[in-house]
């Protein structure tokens, strides 16, 4: 399942590449402004459109709540921007249809961590300490979009947060799931253009706000 | 009395007859209409005799009645930013459901999304 916004250049690429090996590519245009949605209605198998712009965390959960009504066995995240491998995606849902675990989640340090950029990285380990402390989950990454959830693990993950603050959000979701987590080695593709989408780090201050807002607020 | 309490009480009593009638007609909850009510009549009290604050002030532990109507401010605009976050958010998120059971409605073979509260039938 591949959120998606704004992507109109590569998410043809992306869908082909994911279709390949996986025949039921859900995506999700969540309300671009540019030509995704008619790339993704010739290209997709399964379109899905919001109507609105509502964030990632919405359209992973509206993606989710297809796929389960479709009779997916497994759910997988991939992102449109073409940043994840589909070698390491392959190994995942393997670990996850093999019964190695329920919840298989990529981890870009274990890998080959040289492509992750210096800055990027310590901002990324503020946020994985940051889990450690709140939700006592012992992940190596926890901003990582490269996820695959068994069925059962799938209908426990109901995200509310709309904008980014929902990787957090899934991060205490899965804490509390009690099902087998594994992670996975994989390698991010830092091109120019998965960078420029990607998060700006002063993202990182707006994630944890809305998410401690959340956490009191409910 | 200067032409600008009588410009800044006018506005009050403007407010207060606006709120009581919500209130009478049942638009805003009573105990609200009442507090709002309450809070204009200090406030119409304020402006007539400004002195009387800075004894209420002196009575608190603050040297003067305008610092205590800035403290109060200040925990009103607080307050005020907090409670529309907060129905900001709510609307927001109400949105969100709207916008996502849209998308699966409209999907091709679409049928409505299940409630992803039990998982225990599933395989």
């Amino acid at each position: 399942m591949i959120p998606v916004f704004n992507e109109s250049s590569v998410i043809a690429d992306v869908v082909a590449e994911v279709r390949s090996v996986f025949p039921n590519v859900v995506t999700v245009d969540d309300g671009s402004s540019d030509e995704t949605w008619d790339v993704l209605r010739r290209n997709s198998p399964h379109p899905l459109r919001h109507l609105i712009n509502r964030g990632q965390g919405a359209a992973i959960q509206t993606g989710t709540d297809y796929a389960l009504a479709q009779g997916a066995a497994r759910i997988a995240h991939f992102d449109a921007d073409g940043q994840h491998r589909l070698e390491d995606l392959v190994r995942m849902v393997k670990g996850v249809a093999d019964g190695e675990c329920d919840i298989a989640l990529g981890n870009r340090f274990s890998g080959d961590a040289s492509t992750v950029p210096a800055f990027r990285k310590l901002i990324l380990r503020g946020g994985i300490l940051f889990h450690r402390v709140v939700s006592g989950v012992r992940l190596n990454d926890v901003h990582n979009g490269l996820r695959v959830f068994s069925r059962r693990a799938a209908f426990k993950m109901e995200i509310t947060a709309d904008r980014m603050a929902h990787a957090s959000e899934l991060i205490d979701l899965i804490a509390r799931s009690d099902l087998p987590i594994k992670e996975f080695p994989v390698t991010i593709r830092y091109s120019e253009y998965s960078k420029a989408k990607g998060q700006r780090w002063t993202n990182g201050f707006r994630i944890l706000f809305h998410y401690l807002v959340a956490r009191i607020a409910g | 009395m200067t032409p600008i309490q009588i410009a800044i009480i006018a506005c009050l009593v403007g407010l207060a007859s606006f709120v009581g009638i919500a209130g009478a007609t049942r638009k805003i909850a009573r105990p609200i209409a009442l507090l709002w009510l309450v809070m204009l009549l200090v406030g119409i009290l304020a402006t007539l005799d400004p002195n009387r604050t800075t004894v209420i002030a002196r009575g608190l532990g603050i040297d003067r009645g305008t610092d205590l109507l800035l403290y109060a401010l200040v925990l009103a605009v607080l307050q005020g930013f907090l409670i529309f976050y907060l129905r900001l958010r709510k609307v927001r998120r109400e949105l969100t459901i709207l916008v996502r059971r849209l998308a699966i409605l409209e999907a091709p073979g679409g049928s409505p999304a299940p409630e992803p509260t039990d998982c225990t039938e599933q395989p």
